[in-house]
């Protein structure tokens, strides 16, 4: 069995680079350390060469490179005779050739698939018994952009009984990620290295031959995800400490102390005593059998964390702060909240443990979440507009920070995503990790194995993170982040900064951001207040580029659909955040079989939401 | 000899402190920012911090975040900030200009294209709120071979061990922060600040300025006899914002040499 996925030693990957017509590109491939060479001996390809042709290609090629001949349905004469004329080390079918046929020849084999719909792989895999390996064809002609490419990867098995070869569609660009992702025996280039069709271009194949060996850097810090960060907080280029010299100090002894009740079984059972007995945990995981029937595809699976005290995932990581500023001796806790969730979660904690309140909230939300700022008031919570710059998440932050740089002394900073400076995104990381913990035992339970899909929505990104980290090492599972599309990527009205965005610095940490070519922040939207900010983790950035999680956006128009979805059919109201996850989650579940599992984190309630539902389908409560 | 150290061994000769205003360029509009920093000079500034405009100055206090949201919204980017210092240089080759502001757009813009533009103009040096030592490296590196000094924060939180880190890798000279809390706040010790400056004078002989939270011309001349350099910045912008745009050229300087004006006389007793 192949199972290089799974290999810690982490093998080179091979390349072919098919559709040579001239020596000299192939010269230029073998000294760029190509390991083999495409043929192309089918008349309808742009790229087919004659006999002569490949004669004299053969004649200048320095040893062990490997030549390959490619053949679509053709006649056995016809192979026979190139075979005769040329010295083909193998031959490649990309027809509808039978085994018995591509076996005729004495020659080894590769034999070509694309990826159709009902394309059963192990099974081919098993019928063409004597192929040297299988070649996957992953382009689909009808679909747009990435997507396609990404649902075809989720379909590839992690066992094969061949080495698989992975081609359509790979270009300098992504064969890193492709690499990193499907860990495949070989990879087969020739569009995506050519000026002209048929001409191979030697920056385009030096471009491809670096991407293929910087796959390895990715392999490797794939390798090494749960000792990310570092101790300065680094994941990869991302996250660090990016602050004024004021807080260096006290972020140092946040960290100290973090790390040091962590170790503390007094602590920790304190912690898990409160989780347990105010929060409401474990919450459940709910089979939604009726929604997976509708959907006629995958078992989808229900991550209850709507159900825990206060409504939302929110509750895990202010517990765990609070308890944490309570060992630190401050009186006093702030927070920044954006739908008011986070604000709500800390003036509960606040109360629970007889601290001081203080939340700042943007002029504009606090508009738009009247119920959670009475909530938070009831709560003993101090309420504080922002009236500066967009009036939302993201002033709400800043305005949080200006205020723990003044007391910091006696004030506890309570941050409610995996964002801001280190150790923030460690330590919030490791409060919602609870999620995924719970999971993976809950579905072992339900199921009798782990699941094939996870989705999570993404706005910091704290309840993704919680979800996904406990499984990153498990590589045979598919990840999806959601992000916001608003009202789509390409009206600029959206916050979906891994998407969209690019890297930068802001609130303490370098991640993707919604920043204009100027370096300021663009106002972001989304239905859900809570995912309408223009950062994000800086986790999920790295998790981004080393191709472990697949981030996708949802629009405002899809999330409300499946808000409307899972209230009609399963009786749960999702918070609009949660709606962009099982959103996404209607367009993959489909695509699967019934025997695959997908467990999407219901990240909150939707009662919140009822107002903001209604004003959008024009009825005044 | 560079600038910032020709201005401050000239200062010390005089036994005089460095006055060094600070306002955002651009606000409230980019056309009136090269003569205000023209009639700063001639109202008494040694050096000049001019403030790089961000959508999001999470260090400063409502008034200087005000003067980004007037700056941005008059069109102004680092391109333009840049320019600016490159039109004042036609005039003035002497008067030190150090760029302040976040991270952010100098990273969007790329860290060469800055430095290497930021000497061409004449920068001298760069503060950059958020990036402390830790993070700057490759940031630094570039700075100093491009002739420009990395200008560092001190903060009250500063330990005895991050101070001596600091020092080490500081130019130009040292930025002390008075207080806990952001810029324009009004809870300026000056006991407090004495007993800081001295410690970190243990550990350096560049020239130690003293910002945040100093609002008026009594509170210079306190700070002018214990540090090497005043920086006013929330104040004089504070002046920007409450003054017509036809009367900050008069209005603005002229508060800017009251500051002079006390820092000078009594003469300095001691350095």
């Amino acid at each position: 069995m192949f199972n290089t996925r799974q290999n810690r030693f982490i093998p080179h990957t091979r390349v072919k680079i098919c559709g040579i017509t001239r020596p000299q590109d192939a010269l230029v491939a073998a000294q760029l350390g190509v390991d083999a060479i495409g043929l192309v001996f089918y008349e309808k390809s742009p790229r087919v060469i004659t006999v002569e042709q490949a004669q004299a290609i053969v004649r200048d090629l320095p040893p062990f490179v490997t030549v390959v001949g490619l053949f679509v349905n053709a006649k056995p004469p016809w192979v026979s005779h190139i075979l005769s004329q040329v010295s083909l080390d193998s031959l490649q079918f990309h027809g509808e050739e039978t085994p018995e046929y591509c076996a005729t020849f004495g020659k080894p084999y590769i034999k070509a698939l694309r990826m159709h719909p009902d394309l059963d792989i192990p099974l081919e895999a098993q019928r063409y018994t004597q192929a040297s390996a299988i070649l996957l064809d992953s382009y689909v002609p009808d679909v747009q952009g990435g997507t396609g490419v990404v649902f075809d990867w989720q379909r590839i098995p992690t066992h094969i009984s061949k080495p698989l070869i992975i081609a359509g569609g790979l270009t300098p660009d992504n064969v890193s990620q492709v690499i990193a992702t499907l860990r495949p025996y070989a990879v087969d280039v020739s569009g995506g290295v050519e000026s002209a069709k048929g001409i191979k271009d030697a920056t385009k194949m030096t471009a491809f031959m670096k991407g293929v060996s910087m796959s390895i850097t990715y392999l490797m810090t794939k390798d090494i995800s749960h000792s990310l960060p570092d101790e300065h907080g680094h994941f990869g280029t991302y996250g660090g400490c990016f602050v004024a010299e004021t807080l260096m100090q006290p972020l140092e002894e946040l960290r100290q102390a973090y790390e040091h009740y962590l170790q503390d079984s007094t602590f920790l059972a304190e912690l898990n005593n409160d989780l347990h007995h105010f929060v409401g945990r474990p919450s459940p995981l709910y089979h939604a059998t009726r929604w997976s029937e509708q959907l006629g595809g995958a078992q989808i699976y229900l991550k209850r964390e709507d159900l825990n005290h206060t409504g939302a995932h929110k509750i895990n990581n202010t517990v765990g702060q609070a308890l944490l500023a309570k060992r630190m001796g401050k009186t006093r806790v702030i927070a920044e909240t954006g739908a008011g969730q986070h604000g709500v979660a800390t003036a509960t904690v606040a109360a629970r443990f007889g601290l001081k309140c203080v939340v700042y909230m943007g002029a504009k939300d606090i508009k738009r979440q009247a119920i959670n700022v009475y909530r938070m008031r009831l709560l003993g919570a101090e309420v504080r507009a922002v009236e500066s710059g967009s009036q939302t998440l993201k002033d709400a932050l800043n305005e949080a920070m200006r205020d723990w740089v003044t007391h910091v002394d006696d004030t506890f900073y309570i941050i409610g995503t995996v964002a801001g400076p280190h150790p923030y995104p460690v330590m919030v990381r490791h409060f919602q990790a609870v999620i995924g913990r719970e999971t993976r035992q809950q579905i072992k339970v339900l199921a009798g194995r782990l699941p094939d899909v996870l989705i999570a929505c993404v706005g910091g990104g704290s309840n993704a993170i919680g979800l996904f980290y406990p499984f990153l090492e498990d590589r045979n599972i598919v990840i999806y982040g959601v992000e916001a599309a608003g009202e789509g990527i390409a009206t600029g009205h959206h916050a979906a900064p891994l998407c969209a965005g690019k890297p930068g610095v802001l609130h303490g940490n370098r991640t993707y951001l919604m920043t204009d070519d100027n370096g300021q922040i663009i106002e972001t939207h989304s239905i859900s207040a809570g995912l309408d900010y223009p950062g994000v983790g800086p986790e999920h950035a790295w998790l981004k580029d080393n191709g472990r999680v697949q981030y996708v956006a949802i629009t405002d128009q899809e999330a409300l659909a499946a808000f409307h979805d899972l209230t009609k059919l399963e009786g749960i109201m999702p918070a609009l955040e949660s709606s962009h996850a099982l959103a996404y989650c209607k367009k993959v579940a489909p695509t699967l079989s019934q025997d695959k599992i997908i467990i999407v984190n219901l990240s909150g309630r939707g009662d919140k939401d009822i107002h903001t539902v209604a004003t959008l389908e024009g009825i005044s409560l | 000899m560079n600038r910032l150290k020709l201005c401050f061994n000239q200062l010390r000769e005089q036994q005089r402190a460095a006055l060094i205003p600070y306002i955002t360029a651009g606000d409230p509009t980019p056309t009136l920012t090269v003569p205000l920093m023209h009639a700063l000079v001639s109202a008494g500034a040694d050096i000049i911090e001019l403030g790089i405009p961000f959508s999001d100055p999470m260090a400063d206090g409502p008034v200087i975040q005000k003067a980004s949201e007037r700056a941005l919204s008059a069109g102004t980017r680092l391109r333009d900030v840049l320019d600016m210092v490159k039109i004042f240089r036609e005039q003035d080759q002497t008067t030190p200009i150090v760029l302040m502001g976040y991270l952010n757009p100098i990273e969007i813009m790329g860290y060469k294209t800055f430095v290497e533009t930021a000497e061409s103009v004449e920068v001298d040096g760069v503060l950059t709120v958020d990036l402390p030592p830790e993070e700057m490296a490759e940031l630094g590196i570039l700075l100093r071979s491009h002739n420009l000094a990395p200008i560092f924060l001190l903060a009250p939180t500063t330990t005895p061990e991050r101070i001596k880190r600091i020092c080490t890798q500081a130019h130009g000279y040292l930025y002390y922060v008075s207080l806990k809390g952001v810029t324009g706040s009004s809870h300026l010790n000056v006991a407090e600040v004495a007993n800081k400056i001295t410690e970190i004078r243990r550990y350096t002989h560049l020239p130690l300025g003293v910002g945040f939270g100093i609002k008026d011309a009594s509170t210079a001349a306190q700070i002018a006899t214990i540090s090497d350099a005043v920086v006013v910045g929330s104040a004089l912008v504070q002046r920007i914002a409450d003054t017509p745009p036809a009367q900050i050229l008069a209005v603005v300087p002229a508060f800017l040499r009251e500051l002079r004006n006390a820092m000078d006389v009594p003469p300095r007793t001691m350095g």
